[in-house]
């Protein structure tokens, strides 16, 4: 705990971390290994999802938001969406097959927010990675998604499985193959999921 | 044929070096001891004889303290048709099989050789785990056993328990063995320090030792079932480190601040040199490491 910490707990004062985007492209790199040892390919979806903010606010800040996205994500030519979720959170949705654009999108739409003020409704931005079906099995390959905390500067595995299960043991493995190459969150109690991301 | 994953070269090395410089410990201790004039016969022959009942009734002591009841081929046929394949792929005689009534999942194996072994599982460890887990755990413990780690822990615990006893009854023995100078009052206090620092340092290379131990036996499970992470999957089980993961949605907690509150700083670094076995987090890491290597 820094002094800083130190003097907002004695006089109560709660400062929310600023955004970390810094350690976003970890995944460009790390995507590599991913596909070559263990067969997961980037999807070609990325998304970032916010913080709701005050009803009142929240059709100026969608058109604000809206504005900031056609304008950054211009140079890479990503094709994004925006929608709204259950929670009320909304997501920038990023479609892009050249993942290194891709990466370069959500950096870039995060660092627009930040700097616009929006830094603190960031929640988290989410890769999405897929597997072929295993040799001998019909069903479905494994969906996996990267989500990092913009707060902490991490990543962590998220691998949602049919009726709100999560594959635990492919997380650790995950884990254990990445951590050399990318900031894994170490504290497992912070892999939160994220039921029903919309891509 | 050697696979490249039944080997860990730098496992073995980071072992040998810790018996190394447990032997260092150990010979300036005895150097010093003998320059100051207390012969260390006489304490060597008490803590000797101490370890030497310990060592050869591990198997009974163990038993008894632990409330396991050893059990027949016909009370427990599965978890001695277990064993009994297990013993057979890993060259090993038959222990005795004994069963724990706890609902703690453990087991744990003991004896000072191949021939006087036990193996012990709770009936927690039976109910919670898949077949094919327990028997991965339970060729975690039959590779204690193969890797003799109860001689090899005896012997490397022996001159640390010496300079304990040191440490704690130096002063009654100060007064014995004849006259020499060099053992006046201040002579003692002298024997008193080194052996705390003997005993801090040789406790802590120990505690090492034992987590190398305990990443071989992992490392001997795997080789022998031929799945690591199927241990991992026990250890998982095991340790509940599966229940630490969060099942609330990331967006409802969001309000109590899930992700912003400051880092609890986690209490793995310096416990870690304390304890006997390594996280649960780095065996699993170690196993599913093992699991890539193997494809």
């Amino acid at each position: 705990m820094g002094l800083r910490d130190f003097m907002d707990s004695i006089l109560g004062r709660s400062r929310l971390p600023k955004a970390k985007t810094d350690k976003l492209f970890a995944i460009s790199t790390a995507s590599v290994t991913l596909e070559t040892s263990l067969g997961l390919k980037p999807s070609g979806a990325a998304g970032i999802c916010f913080k709701p903010i005050a009803a009142s606010a929240y059709e100026s800040a969608r058109k604000e938001i809206q504005e900031l996205l056609e304008y950054s994500s211009k140079e890479t030519k990503t094709e994004f969406r925006l929608e709204k979720d259950e929670f009320n959170f909304l997501w920038a949705i990023f479609k892009d097959q050249d993942f290194e654009d891709l990466v370069a999108s959500v950096h870039l739409v995060s660092e627009t927010l930040e700097g616009y003020g929006f830094g603190e409704q960031l929640l988290c931005a989410i890769y999405r990675f897929d597997s072929e079906p295993e040799v001998g099995n019909t069903g479905d390959g494994k969906i996996v998604y990267w989500i990092y905390n913009f707060k902490q500067g991490t990543y962590y595995p998220f691998v949602p499985l049919s009726g709100k299960q999560r594959d635990n043991p492919f997380e650790f493995r995950l884990r254990a193959e990445m951590e050399r190459e990318m900031p894994v969150e170490k504290n497992v109690e912070k892999w939160y999921p994220l039921w029903g991301i919309p891509f | 044929m050697k696979r490249k994953w039944e080997r860990d070269l730098g496992l073995q090395g980071r072992m040998i070096f810790t018996m190394f410089l447990l032997a260092v410990v150990y010979l300036f201790f005895l150097a010093f001891l003998s320059y100051y004039g207390t012969p260390p016969i006489f304490m060597l022959l008490f803590v000797g004889s101490f370890m030497a009942i310990q060592y050869f009734y591990s198997d009974k002591l163990v038993l008894m303290s632990s409330g396991a009841h050893v059990v027949s081929e016909s009370e427990a046929p599965q978890l001695h048709g277990m064993i009994t394949r297990l013993c057979a792929i890993a060259d090993l005689p038959k222990p005795q099989v004994a069963i724990v009534r706890s609902q703690i999942p453990n087991a744990f194996a003991t004896g000072r050789n191949r021939n006087k072994a036990v193996v012990a599982v709770t009936t927690g460890i039976m109910d919670k785990l898949s077949p094919a887990e327990l028997e991965a755990v339970l060729a975690h413990e039959l590779s204690h056993i193969k890797n003799r780690d109860m001689a090899v822990m005896t012997i490397a615990s022996f001159i640390s328990t010496l300079a304990f006893y040191f440490m704690r009854y130096s002063i009654y023995f100060g007064g014995m063995g004849g006259g020499d100078r060099r053992r006046d009052g201040g002579g003692i206090i002298l024997i008193w320090l080194v052996s705390i620092a003997v005993w801090i340092v040789s406790f802590l290379l120990i505690r090492a030792l034992s987590r190398y131990r305990e990443y071989a036996a992992d490392r001997g499970s795997a080789i022998i079932t031929g799945q690591p992470s199927v241990l991992a999957s026990a250890l998982m089980k095991i340790s509940g480190v599966m229940e630490r993961i969060p099942s609330q949605d990331l967006r409802s907690v969001e309000g109590m601040n899930a992700f912003f509150t400051v880092p609890a700083i986690s209490g793995s670094s310096i416990m870690d040199i304390f304890s006997t076995h390594p996280s649960v987090e780095k065996r699993i890491a170690r196993l599913e490491k093992m699991q890539q290597e193997m494809i």
